[in-house]
């Protein structure tokens, strides 16, 4: 027979024998009741909302698709998503609105693809008792839907000019502006170029803007405008791009004339995935004032489901928010490292 | 039959090479088990050792040791010792779990606070710092009224570190967390000193290291459940960071509340376990033997003396404080690295921290049969390189195969606590539980070095912030091939509390 200890006594039994399966099953279910408590909330009415973006395929609108669907997932909402099959398709937004209208949503998301066209259906759904909220892009009166949730252009504009500005000042440069712009009459591009020199602390035909082109916020396009612009002033340090498509493209023009990223200031707007990873990271785009379509959905799909329930009807502009990004922050300028904008980019 | 002291213990069934084959944090070989090991070691060293449930040769014996005599033959526990051992299995989960979910809240506090990543690793300073500070009181506690108090001691302070998770997330403070958490790691680090012996003091000496085995299993369990309550139950339901940007102070105050209120639920969980624990393993009366005197009778300052000049153990303790240091580091900010790096959704971040855990689970078997096939130090040497290069991708390429090499630096990480340890006492005889004490206490690096490393991610940026784990890896590389250069040759590990 094994001595169990040496010199030491055995351990008596426990005092009580009964009761162990008890003990036991009172352990995992406290443990049960601990984990799982506030997992039960209150179950809401189910009720149906619709989204209509202008084209399935760019990440913005996958990103805004995407987050509303899980907001809707959460907030038990039916979900009924549409999309043009581009971005000046407005027959495709119509008869969307129509046939969500018809499928009982109670509100409607929607980008308009045609800011003044799409007028006339939202009007109909509106007045079917459908509550709309445009969402990126406002609609032409503003009026004609509900409310509007969209980044402020404008603001945007400002935060990459003033960023603009304080680095040109702390490297002691003489400004030489080029400006890509997007087209004459969108109101976003107008918006931003508008905030840029507001930011900068100038105004159109001011001498330090030594250039503009409309780029379509195109790669090649602004590419090509940008060697155009060098071809004529090759001292251009600081570069103003309507987005991130364009300020690549401009990057690959100084690139192409011999000019170091690290002469050139270039901002730009939007803050996608691709742009924040492979443009703000290496400093190849110095800033970009990045916004947040998810916000506008989750806002949007939250904000409809709550007044389809008998909650307050929105109203007025809701600014979905913008921050600068930049791997090299300037002083005085309010700004988020790249670290913040890879965990909030879309796309 | 008179059982050698544990320091005394001469090579054969007490040092056996392999490392042991359980998992991770908390009782398995690596940090928590260091601690455990470290209040182990440092109760014998200050010579406090009166009262113990353990025969000496029990308690040394490594949880892989050769199989015991009719271990297949004896009953595991004692009649009436089912339900206690089951509990003491369930405090072995816990503590895992605990650990390893904090290496989650590194990167929950950072989103919820809004602070830096050199503040959030203060999450592991607090954590790693108790275990450290209470090795020795634990010792004491021990000592003075036996294992079982001091379970219950831990069990208790563990309890209360999990409640008092509440009061913080009601306050919307950093600090009380870390309060928290460091009240609850002193529990744990009490609780890991008394729970081994406790397990092995519920049966039959022939069955012990089958009954250590079968608890310490589930360790490694409790660690992926605790990464899993974190990746489950926290990260996918934190309020959205774009969201914060425009909510008003009120919304966004209402917003930590309901954050805090997911790390709350886990901790109160775990809180609600070791209590539960506590009132069954207290309300059984369970007596305990008392243990045999263990006392080497020899002044102590000589034996600092011969370790400090042994270059052996010198060295070793270094490297196990950079082995400590680099596993938390990795751990830490595994998840930040896929945030801020890759840009992958705190929803989904968390299953690359479990991912590594699995990895190092998996590589903890593979390395307990290629430790058989090779000198420990080589394997020690290439899986240190190995890591080297791992976090050298990680800092140079920012991208997804960055992440990969983050979570595949577990696998390098597997077998380095058991063999620096074991390494670092060869040799030493007597003074092997000295040793022990120091070697172990290593788990400072686990406090240390994460705040380093956010430091420089806040400075640098994320993946820069993996030089840390690099570097610390390369001087456990450059230990082992001063192992593999120097005329000792390598002989039987000493594997006594290195599990």
């Amino acid at each position: 027979m094994p001595t169990p200890y040496n010199g030491a006594r055995m351990p008596t039994s426990p005092r009580r024998r009964g009761g162990s399966l008890g003990q036991l099953v009172a352990l995992g279910t406290a443990v049960l009741l601990v984990l799982g408590l506030g997992a039960c909330g209150d179950k809401k009415e189910r009720v149906t909302v619709g989204l209509i973006v202008k084209r399935n395929t760019n990440p913005f609108w996958v990103t805004m698709k995407d987050t509303a669907q899980d907001t809707a997932n959460d907030d038990n909402v039916k979900l009924l998503t549409a999309a043009g099959t581009s971005d000046i398709d407005n027959q495709s937004q119509v008869a969307a609105i129509r046939r969500m209208t018809k499928e009982g949503a109670k509100g409607i998301l929607i980008s308009p693809a045609n800011s003044k066209a799409i007028v006339p259906a939202i009007e109909r759904a509106r007045r079917a008792g459908v509550t709309v909220i445009a969402v990126d892009t406002p609609t032409k009166p503003r009026s004609a839907v509900d409310a509007l949730y969209a980044t402020n252009n404008l603001e945007a504009g400002k935060l990459i000019g003033r960023y603009a500005k304080a680095k040109a000042d702390q490297r002691g440069i003489k400004p030489q502006i080029a400006m890509l712009d997007l087209a004459p009459g969108i109101t976003s591009g107008d918006l931003r170029h508008r905030g840029f020199l507001a930011g900068f602390g100038i105004k159109d035909g001011d001498p330090r803007i030594v250039g503009s082109a409309d780029t379509l916020g195109e790669t090649i396009k602004a590419e090509d405008a940008m060697r155009r612009l060098l071809r004529k002033h090759p001292g251009i340090n600081v570069v103003y791009t309507v987005n991130e498509p364009a300020a690549f493209g401009a990057a690959q023009a100084l690139k192409a004339a011999g000019r170091s990223q690290d002469d050139v200031i270039l901002v730009s707007v939007d803050g996608g995935c691709d742009a924040i990873k492979n443009g703000v990271r290496p400093g190849v785009i110095d800033a970009t004032a990045q916004q947040y379509p998810e916000n506008m959905a989750r806002l949007g799909v939250d904000t409809l489901a709550d007044a389809a329930r008998g909650g307050k009807k929105p109203s007025g502009y809701r600014n979905t928010g913008v921050e600068i990004i930049t791997g090299d922050a300037a002083k005085g300028v309010p700004s988020k490292d790249v670290a913040f904008g890879v965990r909030n980019c879309w796309g | 039959m008179e059982y050698p002291a544990a320091g005394k213990l001469p090579p054969g069934p007490f040092a056996v090479r392999s490392a042991p084959a359980d998992g991770t944090r908390g009782g398995g070989p690596i940090p928590e088990s260091g601690a455990r090991s470290a209040s182990a070691s440092a109760r014998e060293v200050i010579g406090l050792a009166r009262e113990s449930v353990v025969p000496p040769q029990a308690a040394a014996q490594p949880a892989t040791t050769a199989k015991p005599q009719g271990a297949g033959r004896a009953r595991l526990v004692y009649p009436g010792f089912t339900v206690p051992f089951i509990l003491l299995i369930c405090c072995f989960a816990a503590w895992g779990s605990a650990a390893n979910l904090t290496d989650v809240l590194v990167g929950v506090f950072r989103h919820i606070f809004t602070m830096s990543n050199f503040e959030s690793a203060l999450v592991q300073f607090a954590y790693y710092g108790a275990y450290f500070s209470l090795a020795i009181p634990a010792a004491m506690i021990n000592r003075k009224y036996g294992y079982k108090t001091g379970v219950l001691t831990g069990l208790g302070l563990a309890t209360l570190g999990g409640v008092l998770f509440f009061p913080a997330s009601r306050m919307l403070e950093f600090a009380p967390f870390l309060v928290a958490l460091f009240v609850l790691a002193a529990g744990l680090s009490i609780l890991e000193t008394s729970a081994n012996p406790f397990a092995i003091a519920m049966g039959p000496e022939e069955s012990a290291t089958q009954r250590l085995n079968l608890a310490q299993a589930f360790n490694p369990v409790g660690a992926n459940i605790g990464v899993l309550l974190g990746a489950v139950l926290i990260l996918p339901n934190l309020t959205p960071e774009p969201a914060k940007l425009i909510m008003t102070h009120d919304q966004l105050r209402a917003s930590q509340e309901a954050d805090l209120n997911l790390v709350l639920r886990p901790y109160l969980g775990i809180a609600a376990v070791l209590a539960l624990i506590w009132l069954m393993i207290a309300l059984r009366g369970m007596k305990t033997p008392a243990e045999a005197t263990q006392e080497t009778g020899e002044a102590r300052g000589g034996v600092f003396g011969r370790l400090w000049s042994n270059r052996h153990y010198r060295y070793g303790v270094a490297a196990q404080f950079f082995n400590v240091g680099a596993q938390v580091c990795v751990w830490s900010f595994t998840i930040q690295y896929a945030l801020d790096v890759v840009g992958v959704p705190t929803s989904k971040a968390g299953w690359f921290l479990q991912a590594s855990l699995l990895l190092f689970l998996f590589a903890r078997f593979l390395m307990t049969y290629l430790l058989g096939k090779f000198r420990p130090t080589l394997l020690l040497f290439l899986l240190a390189a190995l890591g080297v290069g791992l976090a050298l991708i990680a800092v140079f390429t920012q991208n997804v195969v960055g992440l990969i090499a983050v979570v595949a630096i577990s696998f390098s990480l597997s077998l380095m606590f058991p063999t620096i340890y074991g390494v670092a006492l060869q040799g030493l005889g007597e003074d092997t539980k000295f040793g022990a004490a120091g070697l172990v206490m290593a788990i400072l690096g686990g406090a240390l070095l994460p705040p380093l490393q956010g430091k420089i991610m806040d400075q640098v940026g994320t993946p820069q912030g993996f030089i840390v784990p690099a570097i610390s890896l390369a001087l456990v590389a450059a230990y082992a091939l001063f192992d593999l250069r120097s005329k000792r040759h390598g002989g039987p590990l000493v594997t006594e509390g290195a599990h």
